[in-house]
């Protein structure tokens, strides 16, 4: 089974039921498929509904999904681990979503606890090389048998010899020591699970020649990195603080006329006296002619759409702190009665998204109650 | 229109970066400041006690650090010196320059330091910038910098398929200089057979602005060291020459998206400049232009008000290979802002990776020919323009 980053794609799929937070997806309906392709891929799908999970591993490629994952087996693998960055791996198109993305960020980090790598035996093994220690080897030469039983395991051979390490598949005949155990074992003693002297006395771990040797090898490798250590370890810590701050703003009297206008419905711009704009909102000076502008006139309340952005991602709003909620959509407009070099901007009604369009009319839709907010005014609709 | 006299020419005598990545968590603020500060004392061959004034800039809260200026001094060596503290939005790295270039011009200070930096993964950067936004009004629509406006005037004036193709090859250009850039924070390897792939399943933030488009948010920091003319040509072989810059901005509103639209601030910065530096052909005079490109469709639109390009002059330049690294004016050999965007630093960057490609120090990404003129643009909202000229020689 291919590996990247010590894990395998399957490895991720067959934890998830055991990783499942019924509790985190409360309320949640929802079909999630998987197109993960490379050697160790294959496709998934996953349904979430009620606080319940099923993981199907299928066939051909997931069908009647909210959404669907396509990536390579090395970059869902890296992403799930933390390993890549998503944000990254999706700009790059070497992750890509079809369907509703937001089911990925909001669904998911709720519905499951973080997937960690599975050790195996022959990772331990292989990594025995780069864990060698030359300095500890000065004149040392045997050979360390491994023989593991059970799933995931094999023979290995390690030769120690002029203070350099080699690996081998296989027992050799003429190891000094042989030890035999289960996998399982083995992973346990090098992950720290289960101590060595117990492992020994309860015959756990049986030793074939000379137990001296088999004594000494501990010292010539470093210690099995699960990364469990180094991050318990980590000096590099990064404080985290939320910092939610009282702002208030004054509005100054031009400012001040326009939120007092939002009670009345009414809108009302400033005209320069020096060269005639007319500006929404109202500005204290024209920016152009350096001159006060104190003249109001009414403007509106229809307006002439010039640009529509459609917004999918999801940022906190300032003013409140809460993430926003996707798609909407912001409106350039140019009020009627305003210069056709003045734009402003505001959202547009849900209900319009599929008909807007620059050079079409709309009216504003007002709030019930109005206390000379930005909320007053909730949004602009196609007026027909 | 002010003549921009200098009492006295300004070279950039040494260049300091880090490398750019989404995290540092090795270091801290003052560290990372530190670590561009040796790197540019390291360039220049002198030590802190030749630096006669410091400015420092990075985006105003987006760490939340009231004066970081004074916890940095730890790192920039500004205890005791002379500092100015600069904090224009995205144009802080460009202002910078702009600051240190008169510091040194006016002969109040013989040789200035510039440290741009950022640590965007400390605080929100989206957050950060929709806070620009007047908090009268405007401040509830706006997504920090995300917008497709720009896309879909592209696409209403060149049509769908060309704009989007357009918009993408400029994408796959700046990755392709950004992977020769070992400094650069996103390498992804893009090639030009994914053109249609990227375009149409890239996920999209607003309208056709896509995720691939759009720049990074990187942590780095740069420091670049000025001298006068007398003290540049001592410490220095081959000084890179700061020989003007200008710096435009609009009224804080986003009211130029009427249905008459105004000269863009980069159209007037642009026009204004080369007139006064009697450049009569942009294209023609550069051989470099590092620019300030948030995202694949403003860095595409804008080469047309910064060149003063007509219709889809810009657009046939892209399509022909102009802006490649061999080609006629490469544009952002670094790979930009879209593969590297330390805010704080990123406008610096511009002038620092153009002054390396006059000195001929750039490194894997070297332009190949002689590169004498560059030219180095800053942005920042809303509508904020800074063009700054570098010369090899002492020529014009």
């Amino acid at each position: 089974m291919a590996e990247y980053f010590g894990a395998a794609v399957a490895d991720i799929f067959n934890t998830m039921e055991q990783r499942f937070i019924p509790e985190g997806t409360k309320g949640v309906d929802t079909v999630i498929g998987y197109n993960v392709s490379g050697e160790g891929g294959g496709y998934w799908r996953v349904t979430i509904k009620d606080g319940a999970i099923k993981v199907e591993k299928l066939d051909a490629a997931p069908t009647g999904c909210a959404v669907v994952l396509n990536a390579k087996a090395e970059t869902f693998v890296g992403v799930t681990l933390g390993k890549m960055d998503a944000g990254e791996a999706l700009a790059s198109g070497n992750l890509k979503v079809d369907g509703d993305i937001t089911i990925l960020i909001t669904v998911l980090p709720k519905a499951f606890n973080k997937f960690t790598p599975i050790v195996k035996a022959r990772t331990i093994v292989e990594t025995m090389k780069e864990r060698f220690r030359p300095d500890k080897a000065e004149g040392v030469a045997m050979k360390l048998g491994y023989d593991l039983a059970g799933e995931g395991g094999g023979k290995w051979t390690i030769a120690v010899k002029d203070k350099t390490c080699i690996l081998k598949e296989g027992l050799d005949s003429d190891c000094s020591v042989v030890l035999k155990m289960t996998a399982q074992t083995f992973v346990d003693l090098n992950t720290g699970k289960l101590d060595g002297a117990t492992a020994f006395t309860s015959g756990q771990v049986k030793i074939d020649g000379d137990i001296g040797a088999a004594g000494n090898s501990a010292k010539l490798f470093a210690k099995f990195d699960t990364g469990e250590e180094k991050a318990k370890g980590e000096e590099l810590i990064s404080l985290k603080c939320l910092p939610a701050i009282n702002q208030r703003y004054a509005t100054g009297p031009i400012m001040g006329k326009w939120f007092a206008g939002l009670k009345e419905k009414k809108l009302y711009a400033t005209r320069c006296p020096s060269c005639g704009r007319v500006q929404t909102p109202p500005r204290e000076i024209c920016a152009d002619c350096r001159v006060r502008s104190e003249e109001f006139v009414e403007v509106g309340p229809n307006a002439t759409v010039t640009l529509v952005d459609i917004v999918h991602y999801a940022s906190p709003d300032p003013l409140t702190g809460k993430i926003r909620e996707t798609p909407y959509a912001a409106l350039f407009v140019v009020m009627d009665g305003a210069g056709k070099d003045q734009s402003f901007s505001h959202f547009l009604n849900p209900k319009d998204f599929s008909r807007i369009k620059a050079g079409l009319k709309v009216r504003p839709v007002w709030a019930k109650e109005r206390t000379g907010n930005y909320e007053d005014l909730l949004c602009f609709e196609i007026d027909d | 229109m002010s003549t921009h006299k200098k009492n006295r020419h300004v070279g950039i005598v040494g260049i300091g970066q880090t490398e750019y990545s989404s995290h540092k968590e090795h270091q801290n603020q003052a560290e990372m400041v530190n670590e561009a500060v040796r790197n540019a004392l390291a360039d220049a061959k002198i030590t802190l006690d030749d630096i006669d004034c410091v400015v420092h800039g990075n985006m105003e809260l987006f760490e939340m650090v009231h004066q970081p200026d004074m916890w940095h001094s730890l790192g920039s060596g500004a205890y005791g010196k002379d500092e100015f503290r600069i904090t224009t939005g995205g144009t802080t790295g460009s202002s910078l320059v702009c600051t240190a270039d008169s510091l040194v011009a006016s002969g109040m200070y013989d040789v200035v330091m510039a440290i741009g930096l950022e640590k965007l993964q400390e605080g929100h950067t989206t957050g950060g910038i929709t806070n620009m936004a007047d908090p009268l009004w405007f401040r509830h629509l706006q997504t920090g910098a995300l917008t497709a406006t720009t896309a879909t005037l592209m696409i209403e004036e060149f049509g769908e398929e060309r704009a989007k193709k357009a918009a993408m090859k400029y994408r796959i250009l700046m990755d392709k200089h950004a992977c020769l850039n070992p400094r650069a924070h996103r390498r992804f390897g893009l090639e030009y057979d994914q053109m249609d792939d990227l375009m149409n399943t890239s996920p999209r933030l607003v309208g056709e602005l896509r995720l691939s488009h759009m720049c990074s948010q990187s942590d780095g920091a740069c420091a670049v060291i000025f001298a006068s003319e007398e003290k540049a040509k001592k410490l220095c072989k081959n000084p890179v020459w700061v020989r003007d810059h200008i710096t435009v901005h609009r009224e804080e509103t986003f009211n130029n998206f009427g249905i008459e639209r105004p000269e863009t601030t980069h159209h007037y910065a642009a026009r204004k400049l080369f007139e006064r530096n009697g450049i009569k052909n942009p294209v023609d005079y550069f051989d470099v232009f590092e620019m300030y490109d948030p995202s694949a469709w403003w860095g595409l639109d804008w080469l047309r008000d910064f060149f003063l390009l007509k219709n889809d002059e810009h657009l046939k330049m892209l399509e022909r290979g102009d802006f490649d690294l061999d080609g006629k004016i490469p544009i952002n050999p670094s790979g930009g802002v879209i593969a590297s965007n330390p805010i704080g630093a990123t406008a610096l960057l511009r002038p620092a990776e153009a002054a390396l490609q006059i000195r001929g120090d750039a490194g894997p990404q070297q332009i190949k020919k002689e590169v004498r003129h560059a030219l180095a643009s800053g942005f920042g909202g809303t509508l904020w323009t800074v063009l700054i000229m570098l010369e090899k020689y002492l020529d014009w």
